[in-house]
């Protein structure tokens, strides 16, 4: 039933919403439409986790979603330099990646009660969360190369940035204003540097020591 | 003062999707400034006194941002005010600016009075009965934040006690807190892997569990429901026949003033306003009930 209603939310809701939207608000509405995709496309992920996640991996969830939430909060004071990212991927490697979009999606959706829900929310949610999904499939190669692992976190440094501007640009114009979406590209470059070097700072630190204690949890209580 | 915060988490979960979602879909300026003014006035009422200087000082320039890169990136618009590097800035993308200032801004006031609104318990108990294990992991992330706190003092405070500590710079003190950090990860996930067997060991999973709350539909939340639901359907009927379409573009519309975009503009206005009307009776209702003890 579960896995029905994750092929209908892929198969026709998406397509459905974005035909339908771009039929009856004619008015180049394109950024609600967008932001009910990214809302529609966690979908599947929650009810696969709902329909088949056990206690262990439900609270392992819930433990790094914290720790990133944590992690947001006690750097709040310095801009763009979170580690949310990093748990994100170190998730992910550790236990997989849908594991990681869970832990993306959900850090989002938390800490976002701390720093103010918006229109924001289900972008980030679907940034993070995407994030995590890769990270899952590059699980091997980052832990056994740091270069890969230093590459990827600038990569999702990078495309946090440059997701998160389609979102500004759709918001502020209604539609995809090319020149102004360059715009904030350039006006967000510290930020986007901010976003990998704080990754790769993070990963770099924390992804060793942290993926110790995660394999010895893992061999200790058999995950 | 949370009058309006004390009505059933679903009828508030109604009420700000019915006027979040209009007022996205709603390009018809009298509508966006209504709900702006609306959401303005409730979140003066439910912010702490000491935070509007700082939020005025946010919400200003973004309002004043919006509205002027607009004509600067837009083209658009067949009257030109002046031409600036060759390109026209015309008065339909000026105007459209500051249509988009309000729109913004609009939606992030809405945005904040909901995250002032909807707790996170609130939240909690509307999704706990559709996806229980999700809303479990979250329940379980939101206790864990001050506890995982709590453990660093502890874990500091042990440190501490042992000698272990340095005030040798900055280097060294992010060292410390480091290990401090992985500590707490290793001791939370232990924890957390004896919480789930506990919880394997009560069959967590196998039937349906109930859960308590302190929330109660009452008549009070049924009004107000179904209030939310009329001047909804009123305003998406006004919406959809077309009544409320305005253009900016090529060149500025006309605002229709016909019965049924009048019927339109006064239910949302009303809904706009019902929370600040709310919260300001309850508000009386308080000092009267005060003056009388």
């Amino acid at each position: 039933m579960k896995k029905v209603i994750s092929y209908i939310t892929f198969f026709v809701l998406i397509p459905a919403v974005t035909v339908g939207g771009a039929l009856i608000f004619r008015d180049r509405q394109y950024a609600w439409i967008t932001l009910c995709v990214a809302l529609l496309s966690c979908i599947p992920f929650f009810l696969h986790f709902e329909h088949r996640a056990d206690v262990k991996r439900l609270v392992t969830v819930a433990v790094m979603t914290a720790l990133s939430v944590l992690g947001r909060i006690i750097f709040t004071p310095i801009p763009a330099f979170k580690p949310v990212a990093a748990f994100v991927i170190i998730t992910a490697m550790y236990f997989g990646g849908e594991a990681g979009f869970l832990v993306g999606s959900l850090s989002a959706v938390i800490s976002n009660f701390w720093f103010g829900q918006g229109p924001w929310t289900p972008f980030q949610m679907f940034s993070w969360g995407l994030i995590g999904l890769v990270a899952g499939f590059l699980s091997e190669p980052m832990k056994k190369s740091r270069i890969v692992l230093i590459i990827y976190s600038i990569l999702a440094g990078v495309s946090y940035s440059l997701m998160t501007d389609i979102w500004t640009v759709l918001w502020a114009d209604g539609y995809f204003n090319i020149s102004r979406y360059l715009a904030a590209l350039v006006s967000a470059l510290p930020f986007t540097a901010v976003y990998a070097l704080s990754n790769v700072v993070f990963l770099l630190i924390f992804a060793r020591p942290i993926g110790k204690i995660l394999e010895r949890i893992k061999v200790k209580y058999a995950l | 003062m949370k009058a309006f915060g004390s009505f059933h988490p679903a009828v508030l979960l109604t009420y700000f999707v019915a006027i979040i979602g209009i007022f996205m879909f709603a390009s018809n300026p009298v509508m966006r400034v209504t709900a702006l003014l609306g959401g303005i006035l409730f979140c003066l009422l439910l912010q702490k006194k000491r935070e509007i200087p700082g939020n005025l000082g946010f919400y200003i320039p973004l309002f004043l941002l919006v509205a002027v890169t607009n004509p600067l990136f837009s083209h658009a618009g067949v009257t030109p005010l002046f031409f600036l590097n060759g390109n026209p800035v015309t008065l339909e993308a000026s105007v459209y600016g500051v249509f988009l200032a309000v729109t913004v801004i609009g939606v992030m006031m809405w945005c904040k009075c909901y995250s002032e609104i909807m707790t996170g318990d609130k939240f909690l108990y509307l999704f706990g009965s559709i996806v229980p294990k999700l809303s479990l992991t979250l329940s379980m992330a939101f206790r864990f934040l001050p506890l995982f706190v709590r453990r660093m003092k502890t874990v500091t405070t042990a440190r501490r006690g042992l000698g272990l500590y340095s005030q040798r710079g900055f280097v060294d003190r992010i060292k410390g807190t480091g290990q401090v950090f992985l500590s707490v990860i290793s001791w939370s996930l232990e924890n957390a892997m004896e919480t789930s067997m506990s919880m394997r060991a009560r069959a967590y999973g196998k039937a349906k569990r109930t859960s308590f709350s302190l929330f109660r539909f009452t008549m009070r939340d049924g009004v107000m429901i179904f209030v939310t639901l009329l001047l909804f359907a009123l305003t998406v009927t006004g919406m959809a026949s077309g009544a409320t379409d305005f253009f900016f573009y090529p060149r500025i519309g006309e605002l229709s003033l016909s019965p049924l975009a009048v019927t339109a503009y006064s239910s949302f206005a009303i809904l706009a306003f019902l929370p600040f009307v709310i919260e300001v009776r309850g508000a009386l209702l308080w000092r009267y009930y005060i003056s009388r003890i």
